[in-house]
């Protein structure tokens, strides 16, 4: 029974982190492939730290795959939003850009 | 051959997309491929660890996952301002 809902966890983190990494290759825009990093990095994160915390309750193993899962889940935002800043200053020259200089 | 193992070697298959954008586009493109495979590998690291029964890797996977966050805010501040 245990198995079957670590396994059950598993394969679905496994999906999530296998179609954003479609999502990834497919979409056509840089801010828009950036949306994909998100769902790999929290959601099948915390779908796969699931699966090993059930497999294993609480041993060393399971606290150490929370805090893997919890670092990811802390860092993904701040990459997120690093890049998205990176992408916006290349493409403006600067982060803040007044209405009437916006081309698109 | 346990399920770990099975969507551990999934998970590389992962990695297949995060190459192909890593090769072809532009640079912010590449970043971001990076940092998405920088995620599958430390979940695939801790996979590995829990398939090969190796508790002592688990390690591993959180180094990983620390070093790739910096790395990735160097290569974004680095983007941002050169190149």
């Amino acid at each position: 029974m245990q198995h079957a809902l670590a396994t059950l966890l598993l394969a679905a983190g496994v999906v999530v982190v296998l179609m954003s990494c479609v999502g990834v290759l497919v979409m056509p825009h840089l801010y828009d492939r950036l949306h994909y990093v998100g769902p790999a990095s929290t959601l099948g994160a915390f779908l796969i730290g699931a699966a090993l915390v059930v497999q294993d309750t609480l041993k060393q193993q399971g606290v150490k795959s929370i805090m893997v899962v919890l670092l990811l889940v802390i860092i993904s935002p701040v990459i997120t939003h690093a890049t998205a800043r990176a992408a916006r200053i290349r493409e403006f020259g600067r982060w803040v850009v007044l209405d009437e200089e916006k081309t698109s | 051959m346990n399920v770990w193992l099975l969507a551990a070697f999934a998970l590389i298959l992962g990695l297949i997309p995060c190459a192909v954008v890593i090769f072809r586009e532009p640079p912010m493109d590449r970043l971001v491929g990076l940092e998405l495979s920088s995620t599958i590998v430390s979940l695939l690291l801790l996979l590995l660890a829990q398939g090969f029964h190796r508790p002592s890797l688990f390690d591993l996977a959180l180094t990983v996952a620390l070093l790739s966050f910096a790395g990735s805010l160097v290569f974004a501040r680095f983007l941002e301002r050169w190149v």
